[in-house]
């Protein structure tokens, strides 16, 4: 047991904990993902949200506050001593914004898992990443009994600018979840967006 | 879908008054061991009706986010056992653990956790603790390539 041991070594080494968002709709893949190149099976834990629920329920015109949870699952790479990378998928639906805000901050980067039967659901990703300046990846998940469309294709009907790269996977596969990964991070050292820097 | 078998604890929580929350804890206990996933929410009981506790929940007020570091500076003592939250956590901070891994492991939300994690840091009973080797933005992004690459 090493517990005894951890006690008496406070000098540790401490990592620095840095993270990658894994976005996309409802269904695309995003736990599988995780789940696929995580060192560890993805833990999830949640997050309660209060909203204001007047119009929503017929409360006689009484404005009420309801909460609600949300789940949120993430996955672990220890990449050496110094650097361990949390990948964090994000809540499927879209009344679950409210989270994306502090998943964003801070983080490497994303990937927008894009499922092309339904390609319309990773639009918000898209745009949320666009207009935050997070540098992302678009990466087609491909389904079985789905047509298999090319990049551009796909490129041209999520309208994402072209330094955005848009990639091929398959969430269930290890190594196509570490490509796409390795897209990401070589897509955000040569973008040197302003936002990442500092 | 888990989000769906919590939807309506949740909203059950907000409808009663926080002292019936607080009376009950050790009935909801027995409730969280009786039905596993389908534990109930006691968002005061969680921060002891601490308004304190409240005021700290956001990453803003709290300089807490989900990757922030913090280790045990005590053991978990005698008094815990009114706030098993807080025992629970302090047993599972025995090494630095980001605020999000300690919310997975005592099953509760993140916010929650790191209300009572910015708390117990302001007491003593948390450290807080930064990485050993600060680096760049450039060297972690290149330290994580050649990590992914060799994965």
């Amino acid at each position: 047991m090493a517990s005894a041991d951890s006690e008496t070594r406070p000098q540790e080494a401490i990592p620095q904990a840095v993270k990658i968002i894994i976005a996309g709709g409802f269904g695309a893949g995003k736990t599988t993902l995780v789940a696929s190149v995580s060192e560890i099976t993805p833990l999830s834990t949640e997050e309660v949200m209060t909203e204001a629920s007047y119009g929503v329920d017929d409360t006689g015109g009484v404005e009420q506050k309801t909460t609600t949870t949300v789940a949120l699952d993430f996955g672990r790479i220890t990449i050496n001593d110094d650097v361990v990378l949390y990948l964090f998928g994000t809540p499927g639906q879209d009344r679950f914004w409210f989270m994306w805000d502090e998943l964003a901050e801070g983080a490497l980067g994303a990937v927008v898992l894009a499922d092309t039967r339904r390609l319309d659901t990773c639009f918000h990703a898209v745009d949320f990443f666009e207009r935050r300046g997070v540098p992302f990846v678009v990466a087609v998940n491909r389904f079985e009994g789905s047509t298999v469309y090319r990049e551009e294709e796909v490129r041209e009907a999520l309208d994402v600018s072209a330094e955005v790269p848009v990639v091929l996977a398959d969430a269930r596969e290890r190594e196509s979840c570490k490509e796409v990964l390795v897209e990401l991070v070589t897509h955000v050292i040569r973008g040197r967006n302003p936002v990442m820097s500092g | 879908m888990r989000t769906d078998g919590v939807h309506g604890r949740g909203a059950a929580a907000s409808a009663l008054p926080e002292e019936v929350f607080r009376r009950s804890e050790p009935d909801a206990r027995s409730h969280d061991e009786e039905f596993g996933q389908e534990r109930f929410l006691r968002p005061f009981a969680v921060t002891a009706g601490d308004p304190d506790a409240h005021a700290v929940l956001g990453p803003e007020s709290s300089g807490l986010d989900m990757l922030s570091l913090v280790v045990a500076a005590r053991v978990p003592g005698r008094h815990e056992w009114l706030r098993p939250e807080r025992g629970a956590i302090l047993g599972h901070a025995l090494r630095a653990r980001t605020v999000v891994e300690l919310a997975a492991e005592v099953r509760l939300p993140v916010g929650q956790v790191r209300g009572i994690v910015a708390a117990m840091v302001a007491d003593g009973s948390l450290q807080r603790c930064g990485p050993s080797r600060s680096l760049g933005r450039q060297d972690i992004l290149h330290a994580v390539l050649v990590g992914l690459r060799s994965l």
